[in-house]
């Protein structure tokens, strides 16, 4: 069967894909323990509400990064 | 950006024959922060002892507060305030007493009527058992040689108590229980209690009384029915109370608390045996007002303003650690100040340093619209957030009122004016690709285009989609980072800079702002080269190289500058990069919204509705059936208003998190501590005074 289209094309979306997907799971993976660990401090002492949810969305950049990059990917490249 | 208020240190001194006015004058003035004496700080003196009045207080503020749980006040019980005079001749003629004498009666009352009609029921249940046999009360008990138990079972022991002499009455009902009644000889007993045991017997205690259980059953069934009538006119009398004692136990609750409360500041200052001495902190506008407030109005008391404290924090090391620290008073306008609960999430800001609230309250609202970006979303946050202004009272509900409020305009704005977009849709163009719809193909309004050129000047984005715009939205929320940044930065210098004067913060501070010049700058000349230029081009702009160049030295002057951090200052580096990057969610989910909303708008419109667009003639028409188009209004209602829900989290939660996280961090310390003056609030009573001493 004959491959239709550009296959270098493909490969960028594919490409674009894994930075957003792969990103992802790193991102709620480090999110996932600081989020338990949050959810424990603040039940002891409401005000380090603050600070908790500061350091649970730290690891949230790291998917911006691969949002980025698939971006650049699609319409840059 | 805005320091916190001014502070000056006072000290208050007088005879302790006048500490009581001395106590209401200090409450009127709300200006005064006390500073907690410590023991052994000074000789001759010593903390003082409460009041004399404040343990007679304490007591009565318990029985009221016993009393208004009892009766079912709480927090939605509606009461008429009562003037101050009034409350307090009525505690001090033992008011609070005769109350609780009232209230406790028919407390006790109803307690008595529950008992009682628990033990009934009780012996009712047991009643409803015995009526299944066929004995008298009165025949269970009274002989001298035989014994009779009566009780329930398990399982049926008529078969293995037949080789013991006894008699037995039994009634097996699968709904009633399984009841049974033995009477034996009294040498068997062993025999007939180790038998019925091995059944699942557990004994009924045969109630006092004679004839059958069956009438005895009716009479207490007549006398739990009185129980209750009473029982229910003893509620009826809590409610009058409720009603008749609301208001006196309201206000009295109140006024007893800040009695206490005032009647054990003694606790906290200085005494000696005929005088009293208070340090604290006043705001240092207000100082010398305080002060004559404070002399005019009680005798034999002297207000000394010992210090205007600056923001310098060199030789504070002398002075005495409880005068250390001024509280912080955040100093802001009407707007800025529901910006407030932001900041003291993370913490209080010090005395010694910038409060970002203002900034917070400036970007945040800015950054929430642009990601909301849509004319459609941003018209519901502008009405919910004015009517939630409008209503709001408590903090948590006030901040997400402002911030709808002032984010939906900027919205507004962004969507309107530079996104040009309604519901994930854009206001004029005819798109081609057969996915996309705008309000002008859509309605068929020719004119719309010329609208916007009308109000716009040239060259708006109100049209623009495609490749090059969305380049251009990640370059722009870039450098919005990049200014937002490098005002943090430059807040870390003033910080310092006060704190330390500008030498020690050039030196601490001026490096990371260096470093973050440089990597601006080579990356700025970078990216041009490696992503935006052309590919084919094999020189290096020129402009592109020195920005690199220049870039490059202030990354290691800065570096250099840095070496005080050791090894921090070249690990952080990279990290700078990210806190840049970091903006460009801004972008990001601002279009993962747009992306939804389209999805969402090809379902309902396409899919449902069946429109069809003809390039043609340039008309659209809808070929769907009535049942579609229905659905196709269901799904753009739910559709919209699920992004719209999600925009709150999304925008808002990461609107702020740029404040906290990338700004903030460059600058705040915090750990203040709050201004607390000593005031009393007063809900539930009315101040008979009613001077207009406006808070500080």
């Amino acid at each position: 069967m004959a491959m239709e289209g550009d296959v270098g094309a493909g490969l960028v979306a594919i490409g674009a894909g894994l930075a957003v997907g792969l990103a992802g799971i790193g991102s709620g993976m480090a999110e996932k323990d600081i989020g338990a660990a949050a959810v424990g401090a603040i039940t002891e002492d409401m005000s380090l509400f603050g600070k908790a949810l500061m350091f649970t969305v730290l690891p949230e950049t790291i998917v911006i990064f691969g949002l980025v990059i698939s971006i650049l990917c699609i319409f840059v490249m | 950006m805005s320091l916190p208020e001014s502070m000056s240190r006072i000290v208050i001194v007088g005879t302790k024959t006048h500490i009581d006015e001395a106590i209401e004058a200090m409450y009127d003035v709300k200006a005064i922060h006390l500073i907690d004496h410590t023991v052994g700080a000074d000789e001759g003196f010593s903390l003082g002892t409460s009041r004399p009045y404040s343990p007679k207080a304490s007591e009565r503020l318990l029985k009221v507060r016993a009393m208004a749980k009892g009766l079912g006040i709480n927090n939605k019980t509606k009461s008429n305030p009562v003037p101050v005079d009034e409350i307090k001749s009525q505690i001090s003629s033992d008011s609070v007493e005769l109350v609780e004498e009232e209230v406790n009666s028919v407390f006790d009352k109803r307690n008595d009527l529950n008992q009682r009609i628990t033990e009934l029921n009780a012996k009712k249940k047991n009643l409803e058992l015995l009526s299944a046999i066929p004995v008298d009360l009165d025949m269970y008990s009274g002989y001298r040689s035989i014994f009779g138990v009566v009780g329930t079972v398990a399982e049926d022991p008529t078969s293995a108590l037949s080789g013991v002499d006894c008699e037995v009455f039994s009634s097996f009902d699968k709904k009633k229980g399984n009841v049974i009644a033995v009477f034996a000889k009294v040498q068997d007993r062993d025999k007939v209690t180790g038998i019925l045991a091995e059944n699942g017997f557990s004994e009924i205690s045969v109630p006092d009384g004679t004839g059958s259980a069956a009438n005895a059953l009716a009479d207490v069934d007549h006398e739990i029915e009185t129980a209750e009538s009473e029982l229910e006119s003893a509620n009826k009398e809590v409610e009058n109370l409720l009603e008749k004692h609301k208001d006196f136990l309201e206000a009295s609750e109140e006024e007893l608390s800040i009695e206490v409360q005032k009647g054990e500041l003694p606790l906290r200052i200085a005494t000696s045996e005929y005088t009293f001495v208070i340090d604290a902190w006043v705001p240092a506008k207000k100082a010398e007002s305080v002060k004559t407030e404070l002399e005019a109005n009680v005798e034999g008391v002297y207000v000394e303003i010992q210090e205007t404290r600056g923001r310098s924090l060199e030789g504070t090391e002398e002075i005495e650690s409880r005068f250390r620290e001024p509280p912080t008073r955040m100093n802001n306008g009407k707007i800025a100040k529901e910006f407030e609960y932001p900041t003291k999430l993370v913490s209080v800001p010090k005395y010694q340093e910038i409060d970002p609230t203002v900034l917070i309250a400036i970007f945040f609202p800015l950054f929430f619209g642009f990601m909301i970006g849509d004319v459609g979303y941003a018209i519901p946050f502008i009405i919910i957030g004015a009517y939630g202004l409008k209503v709001a009272k408590s903090k948590d509900w006030r901040i997400i009122a402002t911030a709808f409020f002032f984010g939906g305009i900027w919205a507004f704005i962004f969507g309107f004016f530079f996104f040009g977009e309604c519901l994930g849709m854009h206001f004029v163009g005819i798109p081609t690709d057969g996915v996309t719809h705008t309000w002008q193909q859509l309605l068929g309004l020719d004119n719309l285009p010329a609208v916007f050129e009308g109000i716009l000047p040239a060259g708006h984005g109100v049209s623009k989609v495609g490749s090059e715009w969305i380049g251009f939205l990640m370059k722009l929320t870039v450098y919005i980072g990049i200014v937002h940044l490098l005002l943090g930065y430059v807040c870390a210098i003033y910080n310092k800079t006060i704190q330390h004067g500008f030498k020690h913060a050039f030196l601490e501070k001026g490096g990371w702002l260096l470093a973050f010049l440089g990597i601006v700058l080579m990356c700025y000349g970078l990216a041009n080269y490696l992503i935006f230029a052309i590919p084919n081009e094999a020189a290096m702009n020129s402009i592109d190289l020195y920005c690199i160049i220049i870039g490059i030295v202030l990354i290691i002057v800065g570096t250099v500058l840095n070496r005080h951090e050791g090894a921090q200052a070249i690990l952080e580096l990279p990290g700078i990069v990210g806190n840049v990057l970091s903006y460009t969610r801004l972008a990001a989910i601002g279009m993962s919204k747009a992306g939804m909303a389209l999805a969402f708008n090809y379902i309902a419109i396409d899919m449902f509705a069946g429109y069809v667009w003809d390039p043609v003639t340039q008309t659209g028409s809808v070929e769907g059936s009535i049942i579609g188009i229905v659905f196709c209004f269901v799904m753009i209602a739910f559709g919209h208003l699920m992004i719209w829900v999600l925009a709150i989290i999304s925008a808002g939660l990461h609107g702020i998190r740029l404040q906290y996280v990338e700004f903030m961090a460059k600058f705040f310390d915090g750990g203040g501590t709050e201004f607390e003056p000593l005031k009393v609030k007063r809900e539930k009573t009315i101040s008979n005074a009613n001077k207009a001493t406006s808070e500080v």
